[in-house]
């Protein structure tokens, strides 16, 4: 073989390698979210619900042929069924708006207060040194733990409920918030000491927007906890919502409105979740993101 | 009128960055401040800059002492430190809030002009070259028309290309602005080019070892430049190799002839 040769051999080898990269990327770029277009989105779509379908369709194959007796494990028809009966008889919707209220009277109250004392903390030493401390220590106790002086204080009706899940929704707030202050860069809030900002005119425009990404993350993971207390509150003794549903069908044996709530608990869940992430998420487009390529 | 009167800092720990530095920068004087790392660059500038507080002496712009940042002076950090939520209007318009909205447009679009970005002013920081994001840090420092800038390293973190580019930009920028400027580098060349004046300085503390007047204009290649920059490296060899602990000068040798052979 001459070089010549070589070199072409070898530049069709470059070539192909080449050709290669394009394919994997081509592949792998309709996995990426900021991939346009109705196909791409439908793609995804259709890859996030094929495991769990796949195993809805497995279950229901499984007690359909008799393998499995589906007593305790209901098969997705029948819960299916249970939850067009629940909703025919009209209790559903009142049962998901009660719950929906809760969660959302309680989020607002503790993200509004995880928010004021994160920034307290993050922004004055001498606060964060004075009460940082005790919010650590009482982030330490379970919830459930709470429950029983809740009803005491707050009674057994709706406020123990609102402020339990308040109190769940807290602490990621709280701590998201002042984590992210204390850890704003130096370099750009001397860009605004430069500007001679201060106080106010600092907080405005540099700290606020620069923990905006991570006071959105600990909203969501405040948001997830607080689906997870209005479990624990509607334990309480709660005569509607979901976790009452929980209760009943525990209580009256019936493991298919049981699957049915949470069923329902995943759906909103997932839901409210998306709806907070896109509501805040033009807030945050100038982040200058790692996007994943490839499988 | 810049004037630095027996500048000292020491920092918690009882390190003594800076001592006895004392300059008086004339109206549109280029002052370039030379020296190997440690050797108190970067403390000088943020002292007149006002972010830190002097232990000993004092800065006065037009006999005003400066304690904290003055509305004369703008600092161009060595990154371009660009606020990435903001487009590249509202970075470069961020310290004018206090004046009307048409007087901002103006000062915005003015200093766009001036870096060569007026087509960039929607984009967000993250759009923006490394070259790009430190013009857009310089109109932030000249759209509230400076006195005195100071520069710190502002170029050492690009391509020589983009470097000799913004290096020929600020030098425009001068002759229309006549600003004061001081500017710290580790490069001889972009010292002796671009200054009225050369500082070189000594570390263990920070203080001046020797001032070099450049006469100006000279040419970048030319006799009177090659002789300019012999003597700043000449002087910058016996700052690197003077007054340190044995063990820290053993590693200062290895960084002077890195220096040395930097073009």
């Amino acid at each position: 073989m001459t070089i010549g040769a070589a070199e072409a051999g070898l530049g069709a080898g470059v070539g192909d390698g080449r050709a290669d990269t394009a394919a994997v990327s081509r592949r792998a770029s309709w996995l990426r979210p900021s991939a346009g277009g109705w196909g791409g989105a439908l793609i995804r779509f259709a890859l996030a619900v094929a495991l769990p379908l796949g195993a809805f369709l497995f279950w229901e194959l499984a007690v359909d042929s008799g393998l499995a007796s589906g007593r305790l494990v209901p098969p997705p028809s029948r819960i299916l069924a249970t939850l067009a009966d629940l909703w025919t008889a009209g209790q559903l919707a009142d049962h998901i708006a009660s719950t929906c209220l809760r969660v959302l009277l309680g989020f607002l109250a503790g993200a509004a207060a995880g928010a004021l004392a994160g920034s307290l903390t993050g922004y004055f030493r001498f606060v964060h040194a004075a009460v940082d401390p005790t919010l650590q220590a009482l982030r330490a106790i379970p919830s459930i733990a709470w429950v029983p002086l809740f009803i005491l204080w707050f009674g057994i009706f709706e406020t123990s409920k609102v402020v339990l899940i308040a109190t769940g929704v807290f602490f990621p707030v709280y701590l998201g918030v002042s984590t992210a202050l204390l850890s704003v860069d130096r370099k750009i809030v001397e860009v605004g000491r430069i500007f001679r900002l201060s106080g106010f005119d600092l907080v405005r425009r540099i700290l606020f927007p620069a923990v905006l990404p991570a006071f959105i993350v600990s909203l969501r993971a405040g948001l997830g906890l607080g689906w997870m207390f209005v479990v624990a509150a509607e334990f309480m003794g709660a005569s509607e919502g979901l976790g009452y549903l929980l209760v009943d069908g525990q209580q009256l044996g019936k493991p298919d409105q049981i699957m049915a709530a949470i069923l329902i608990f995943a759906v909103i869940g997932k839901l409210s979740d998306a709806l907070l992430v896109g509501a805040t998420a033009p807030l945050i487009a100038w982040q200058d993101n790692f996007s994943r390529g490839g499988l | 009128m810049l004037s630095l009167t027996g500048l000292g800092k020491t920092y918690a720990g009882g390190v003594q960055a800076l001592a006895g530095f004392t300059l008086d920068a004339r109206p549109g004087e280029i002052v370039a401040v030379i020296g190997g790392s440690g050797c108190g660059k970067s403390t000088l500038l943020r002292l007149i800059g006002g972010l830190d507080t002097p232990t000993t002496g004092t800065v006065s712009i037009n006999g005003e002492t400066v304690e904290q940042p003055h509305p004369l002076i703008n600092l161009i950090f060595q990154e371009p430190r660009l606020l990435p939520w903001l487009s590249v209007c509202d970075n470069v318009g961020f310290g004018l809030a206090h004046l009307p909205r048409a007087e901002q447009v103006l000062r915005i679009n003015e200093a766009l002009c001036r870096v060569n970005l007026e087509a960039y002013g929607d984009r967000l920081p993250k759009a923006l070259s490394g070259g790009q994001a430190q013009r857009v840090a310089i109109a932030r420092a000249l759209v509230t028309r400076p006195e005195v800038l100071l520069l710190d390293e502002p170029f050492s973190a690009l391509d020589a290309l983009t470097r000799e580019t913004l290096q020929q930009h600020l030098l425009d920028i001068w002759s229309e602005t006549q600003a004061t400027m001081i500017l710290v580098t580790h490069d001889i060349d972009e010292a002796v080019s671009l200054a009225h004046r050369v500082i070189v300085m000594k570390p263990w503390p920070g203080r001046i070892l020797d001032e070099i007047v450049i006469a100006r204009p000279h040419q970048r290649g030319g006799a009177d430049f090659d002789q300019a920059r012999a003597r700043v490296r000449s002087a910058l060899n016996h700052s690197l190799s003077a007054s340190a602990p044995a063990d820290i000068r053993k590693g200062r040798a290895q960084h002077s002839s890195v220096l040395e052979t930097s073009p």
